[in-house]
């Protein structure tokens, strides 16, 4: 399991809430009839598809001598283990011990199989502990299942703990400094006054006096995945349709490294949105990614220690907020 | 499928390297979005007005604009 009674709440606060979903990687990383070893929340998963599509997400783990499945093979809707052949089904059940038929682990449910979602083109898992196998309810982020919002996923990945990814979307105000030499944070008072607004699915952390202009609001929902949802000015260049926005994600890889899932959304229909989506994959998203990348720089250069040594202010209440959470939490999974 | 870590691709979106006539296309639709409007009259008057034509050397319609923006976007 991915939670034992060893499990610290350091070691969740660094590796990632457990009893919640999570993003992995995105659905194109595994083919039909393909597999591909991901690492989340600091553990090696094994994801498996089928020839019809169906997905499984098992341990990375034999059950008989512990060798990495993702070094067996395929066989269609079941891997063997290359070390001894041991053969595993798709719910994690041994289905077959060619060394030893009859051998009593045959017909055992003896590796973690983790239930699995596929949203907007990405792979989303439960990481429940041992008390929590069962998925809790998703409630998926509205402007990905919206009919009137069109969505791209740009995912990347990240060598940042997870929750200063998080962090990242949590402050706002990095937008006007950080990428003020973007196409689309360029606008907007470099000063601001903040406050953080309750909802009944997690909070805002927004300007009390500028909204539309820059990066000036974003919310955290938690809605059995944590994600954050926020709105970016576009220029005129982009076309009818207003701002666009972002969903995004993370994936606790391990106490070093993130997966990042950035849902940008747009509100439009017909030959706008039509008219967006050429310009987006011809010139757009080459921008967009400029953008990311100074967040990836920035975030990658932070010290290890950043988050020790820190003299924070109003502005980062959002952030202060978000670890004060984040911590209670991990206390709480640890001594459940 | 490379399985390498970190992954970082720029383009996550196309099915291929734009066309040179692609490139221009989108180019001369910014430039116009920016200085004629965003209204689909503005859009096929502002392409027509700066010669950038359809791939087979017509003046945009309303309907063959729409066509070809289904067509490059969908």
């Amino acid at each position: 399991m991915t939670l034992t009674s060893f499990t610290t709440a350091d070691r969740i606060y660094a590796t990632g809430l457990r009893n919640q979903w999570h993003p992995v990687v995105p659905s194109r990383f595994v083919a039909p009839g393909a597999m591909r070893k991901v690492t989340a929340l600091g553990e090696q998963w094994l994801l498996f598809r089928r020839s019809d599509g169906a997905l499984s997400m098992l341990a990375d783990r034999c059950p008989h001598r512990g060798a990495p499945l993702s070094l067996g093979r395929h066989l269609g809707d079941r891997v063997a283990c290359w070390y001894h052949g041991v053969e595993v089904g798709a719910d994690g059940t041994v289905t077959s011990v060619p060394g030893l038929p009859g051998c009593n682990l045959e017909g055992k449910k003896l590796v973690t199989s983790l239930p699995v979602r596929e949203v907007g083109g990405a792979i989303l898992a439960w990481f429940g502990d041992e008390e929590h196998p069962e998925p809790a309810e998703l409630t998926l982020p509205d402007p990905l299942t919206d009919p009137a919002a069109d969505a791209f996923l740009c995912y990347a990945e990240w060598d940042v703990p997870w929750r200063y990814a998080v962090e990242n979307l949590l402050d706002p105000m990095h937008g006007a400094f950080l990428h003020h030499e973007s196409h689309t944070m360029f606008a907007g008072d470099t000063t601001a006054k903040f406050r953080i607004r309750e909802t009944d699915r997690g909070y805002f952390f927004e300007k009390t006096d500028q909204r539309g202009v820059n990066f000036d609001w974003v919310e955290l929902c938690r809605t059995g995945v944590d994600w954050v949802d926020l709105s970016i000015p576009y220029p005129p260049s982009a076309g009818p349709g207003g701002p666009f926005g972002i969903v995004g994600m993370v994936c606790p890889v391990d106490e070093h490294r993130s997966g990042v899932f950035f849902w940008r959304y747009r509100r439009v229909e017909d030959w706008q949105r039509d008219s967006w989506r050429f310009l987006y994959k011809t010139l757009i998203e080459k921008r967009h990614w400029e953008v990311l990348e100074q967040d990836r720089v920035m975030l990658e250069a932070m010290p290890a220690d950043a988050d020790q040594r820190e003299n924070l202010y109003q502005h980062d209440l959002g952030v202060v907020r978000l670890r004060r959470l984040y911590r209670a939490e991990a206390e709480a999974q640890s001594s459940a | 499928m490379t399985d390498t870590w970190p992954y970082l691709d720029v383009h996550q979106s196309r099915t291929h390297e734009p066309t040179p006539y692609e490139y221009k296309l989108a180019a001369t639709l910014e430039e116009v979005f920016t200085h004629e409007g965003h209204e689909l009259t503005d859009v096929v008057r502002g392409l027509n007005a700066r010669k950038v034509h359809t791939a087979d050397g017509a003046p945009w319609t309303e309907e063959s604009f729409r066509a070809e923006m289904n067509r490059l976007g969908a």
